[in-house]
C-alpha cells in the first residue's frame, strides 16, 4: 500500500516540486500551506510521515510541532522538518521535539529528499 | 624679623585673601545659598580674627575689652553661618524649620550677651604674651552651644557624604581637609609649642590658618573640576614642608650661613615639589583616562556583541532567502534529468547539467558564506556521529565523477584493503570540507587527474588528495587557508569560488581536533591536500572549542 505523507510547504513553486517528485515516487501526497492547515489535514488524514517546511506564514513549524506532540491522536507521527532556514537554535528546539532530521531543502535533490524519507518510513 | 610686623602682614593679607573669596564665591552663583552663606560665614570669621589681633595690639589696651568681647560674640555668629553651611552644602539637605529658627535665636543671644553683657566675659587681664579673658557665669554654656553646634554641623556633612556622588564627596572631602589644617595648625601653635617651647608668642598664627579652611571651602563649593583627594593631599603635604622651612629659614634659624643653607634647601625643595605634585596628577589623570576608556571599550564590545548578533540573523534570513531559488533550481532541473518530466531531448541534458553544476557552486557559496558568519560570531554547532568515511567518499566521488569526466580527467582511489574507518565525525562539516578540496582539485587540474588516497595512522586517520594540476608556489601555500587569499593560479584562470571555502574548511577539520594543509612542489607540478583526522573524538578538547550540540534521534 502507498505510504501517505503530508508536505507542509508554504512556497508555491517548492511545494508543486516536492508534490510531483513524491507523487512519482509512488507517495499518496497531501499538501498544507501553513500551520493550521496541517494541524486539520494531519487529524483528517493520519499520513505515514510529516515533512515540515520551518517559516511558514503566521505559526511557524516549530509552532506547528508543539500543538501535535500536544494531541494524542496524531503526537505520535513521525517528522521530518525541512528548511532553507539554517539557524542552530531553530534546529535544536526542532530536534527536541522529536523530529527525525532537519534537512537543509538546497543541498538535497527532491530524489535523495525522497530516499532518506523511505528510510524513515522502513 | 620683628614679630609684630609679621602679624601684622599676616593680618594683611588674610584679610585680601579672606575678602578675595567672600567675592569670588558669591559672584560665581550669587542665587546659590551654599555661596551666601559661605560669603557670609567668611566675613564673620575674618572679623574674628582681626578682633583677636587687635584685641592684642598694646596700643588697644583701653579698648582690649570691647574687642575680646567682640571676638568671642562673633563665634556665635559664625558657628550659625557654618550650621546653615552645613544644610546647603554641598546639596541641600531637608531642613528641620523649627530647629534652624531655634539655633538663630540662640545665636544672636549669645551675641548680644557677650558683647554688651559681663555674662560672658567678666573682663581682661593683661598677660606677657597678650590679653587673657576673664570669663563669666554663662561661659559653660555658651561653650556647650558651640559643642552641640559642631556637633550638629558634622552630623548634617556625614549624613550627606554617604550618599553624595564621587564628584560631591571631593567637595567635602576639600572641606575637611581645611578643617583639618585649621585643627591641625591650632593644635601646633596654642597647644605644642606652648607646652613644649613655653611659648605663646605664635599663637596667632592658629588663628591665621583659618584661611586654608576658607580657600579650600572656596574652591570646593566653586569649581565644577576638582582634583582628586591625592593630588591636593601631596600638593598640601609640600605646602606644609615648604611654609615650615620657611618658617624656620625666616625666624627660627639665626646664624646667616644656616639661613643661606635653609634657603637652598627650601628652593631645592620646592622644585622637587613640584614635580612631585606634578606627577601624582599625571598619574591620577591618565588612570581616569584609562578608566574612561575601559568603559568606552566595554560600551564598544557590548555593542559589537548586538551587531554580530543581528549580524548572524540576518545572515540566516538572507541565506534562506537566496536557497529558496536554489532549491526550485536544483530540484527541477534534477527531476528533468532524472526523466520525471518526460525524457529530455539529448542535445538539452548537457546545458541542464551546467545550469545544475553552476547552481550547485552557487549553493555552496551561500553554504560558505552562512558558516563565515556563524564561525566569527563563535555560533556554529559541532555534531559529532559515527561517520562513515567508506560511504561519505563513495558519495563524493560519484558526485563530482560528471565533472571528471567532462574535463576528461581520472578519479582513482588509493586505501588499504578492506572498508574505510568509522571515525567520530560532523557528518555535513566534513563532507562539506572533502567535497570542498576535491572539487578545488577538478577546478584547478587541466589534464591527469585527481587521486584521493586513505592511510590509518596511530590515532589517525589521514585522507590525501592530489592532483596533476598547476601548483602552488610558497607564497600561496601560505595564504591559502587564510581569508579572502586564493592562490593567484585561481585568479589567472578566472574560476569562481570566494575563497572562503578553504578557511571554512580550516576551521571545520580545527574543531575535529585535526588538521589540513597543502603542498606543492612548485608550479605545474601538482598539489596535494592532506587532511589528519582523530578515529576516537577528543571531546573535551572539542567541546572547549565549540558547544556541542548532541542531535537528538530516535534511531
Amino acid at each position: 500500500m502507498a505510504k501517505k505523507i503530508l508536505i507542509i510547504e508554504d512556497e508555491k513553486i517548492l511545494a508543486e516540486m516536492y508534490h510531483d517528485g513524491f507523487t512519482q515516487a509512488g507517495f499518496e501526497v497531501v499538501m498544507a500551506y501553513s500551520a493550521e492547515e496541517a494541524i486539520e489535514a494531519a487529524l483528517k488524514e493520519k499520513p505515514d510521515l510529516i515533512l515540515l517546511d520551518i517559516l511558514l506564514p503566521r505559526e511557524n513549524g516549530i509552532g506547528f510541532l508543539g500543538k501535535l506532540r500536544k494531541n494524542p491522536k496524531i503526537a505520535s507521527i513521525k517528522v521530518v522538518a525541512f528548511s532553507n532556514y539554517d539557524d542552530p537554535d531553530t534546529k535544536k528546539e526542532a530536534l527536541e521535539f522529536g523530529v527525525e532530521d532537519y534537512l537543509i531543502k538546497t543541498n538535497y535533490t527532491p530524489q535523495e529528499i525522497i530516499e532518506k524519507i523511505k528510510d524513515y518510513l522502513k | 624679623m620683628d614679630s609684630s610686623l609679621i602679624h601684622q602682614i599676616f593680618i594683611y593679607l588674610i584679610n585680601l585673601t579672606g575678602f578675595c573669596l567672600a567675592i569670588w564665591v558669591y559672584l560665581a552663583n550669587p542665587m546659590n545659598k551654599a555661596n551666601k552663606v559661605f560669603s557670609m560665614s567668611t566675613i564673620f570669621i575674618l572679623l574674628w580674627v582681626n578682633f583677636a589681633f587687635l584685641a592684642n595690639l598694646p596700643t588697644q589696651a583701653d579698648r582690649a575689652l570691647l574687642w575680646i568681647r567682640l571676638n568671642f560674640g562673633i563665634v556665635s555668629l559664625f558657628f550659625i553661618s557654618i550650621y546653615f553651611f552645613s544644610i546647603y552644602f554641598p546639596q541641600e539637605k531637608k531642613r528641620v524649620p523649627v530647629l534652624d529658627k531655634a539655633i538663630l535665636i540662640i545665636g544672636i543671644f549669645f551675641f548680644l550677651a557677650s558683647v554688651f553683657t559681663n555674662f560672658i566675659i567678666k573682663d581682661v587681664e593683661f598677660k606677657e604674651w597678650g590679653v587673657e579673658p576673664i570669663l563669666g557665669k554663662g561661659n559653660i554654656l555658651f561653650l556647650s552651644v558651640v559643642i552641640v553646634l559642631t556637633f550638629l554641623i558634622s552630623l548634617n556633612i556625614f549624613k550627606k557624604y554617604f550618599i553624595l556622588p564621587s564628584q560631591e564627596k571631593t567637595r567635602v572631602q576639600y572641606f575637611l581637609i581645611g578643617l583639618s589644617l585649621f585643627a591641625l595648625f591650632n593644635l601646633i601653635f596654642n597647644v605644642i609649642l606652648p607646652i613644649f617651647r613655653e611659648t605663646y608668642e605664635y599663637q596667632h598664627f592658629g588663628d591665621y590658618s583659618i584661611i586654608f579652611l576658607l580657600g579650600f571651602t572656596a574652591f570646593a563649593i566653586v569649581r565644577r573640576q576638582l582634583f582628586g583627594i591625592k593630588v591636593v593631599l601631596t600638593a598640601l603635604l609640600v605646602v606644609l614642608i615648604a611654609i615650615l622651612l620657611l618658617l624656620n629659614t625666616l625666624i627660627f634659624t639665626e646664624s646667616t650661613p644656616f639661613q643661606v643653607l635653609n634657603g637652598v634647601i627650601f628652593v631645592v625643595f620646592l622644585f622637587f615639589g613640584y614635580y612631585l605634585i606634578r606627577s601624582v596628577q599625571m598619574e591620577i589623570k591618565r588612570r581616569e583616562e584609562m578608566e574612561e576608556l575601559s568603559l568606552q571599550l566595554r560600551r564598544a564590545n557590548v555593542e559589537l556583541d548586538k551587531l554580530s548578533k543581528s549580524k548572524s540573523e540576518f545572515l540566516s534570513i538572507a541565506s534562506h532567502q537566496l536557497r529558496t531559488p536554489l532549491t526550485a533550481v536544483k530540484g527541477y532541473i534534477s527531476m528533468m534529468l532524472e526523466k520525471i518530466y518526460g525524457k529530455p531531448p539529448e542535445k538539452m541534458k548537457k546545458p541542464l547539467e551546467n545550469v545544475y553544476n553552476s547552481n550547485e557552486r552557487l549553493i555552496r557559496l551561500v553554504n560558505d558564506l552562512l558558516n563565515l558568519s556563524r564561525l566569527d560570531a563563535g555560533k556554529i554547532e559541532f555534531s559529532p556521529e559515527l561517520t562513515s568515511l567508506e560511504d561519505m567518499v563513495s558519495g563524493i566521488v560519484e558526485e563530482l565523477r560528471i565533472n571528471t569526466e567532462k574535463k576528461g580527467l581520472y578519479m582513482k582511489m588509493v586505501k588499504p584493503s578492506g572498508p574505510l574507518p568509522k571515525i567520530m565525525a560532523d557528518r555535513g562539516k566534513l563532507r562539506q570540507v572533502i567535497l570542498n578540496i576535491v572539487d578545488n582539485a577538478i577546478k584547478y587540474t587541466k589534464e591527469g587527474g585527481i587521486t584521493l588516497e586513505f592511510k590509518k595512522l596511530d590515532e589517525r586517520e589521514e585522507i590525501k588528495v592530489s592532483d596533476t594540476g598547476e601548483g602552488m608556489d610558497k607564497e600561496e601555500l601560505n595564504s591559502l587557508f587564510q581569508m579572502f587569499s586564493r592562490a593567484t593560479a585561481g585568479t589567472q584562470l578566472h574560476t569562481e569560488g570566494a575563497g572562503i571555502g578553504l578557511y571554512v574548511a580550516k576551521q571545520f577539520i580545527e574543531m575535529h581536533g585535526g588538521k589540513i594543509w597543502a603542498e606543492s612542489e612548485g608550479k605545474g607540478k601538482g598539489s596535494t591536500f592532506i587532511i589528519q583526522l582523530p578515529i576516537k573524538l577528543d571531546l573535551k578538547a572539542v567541546e572547549e572549542k565549540t558547544r556541542i550540540i548532541k542531535k537528538v534521534s530516535n534511531k
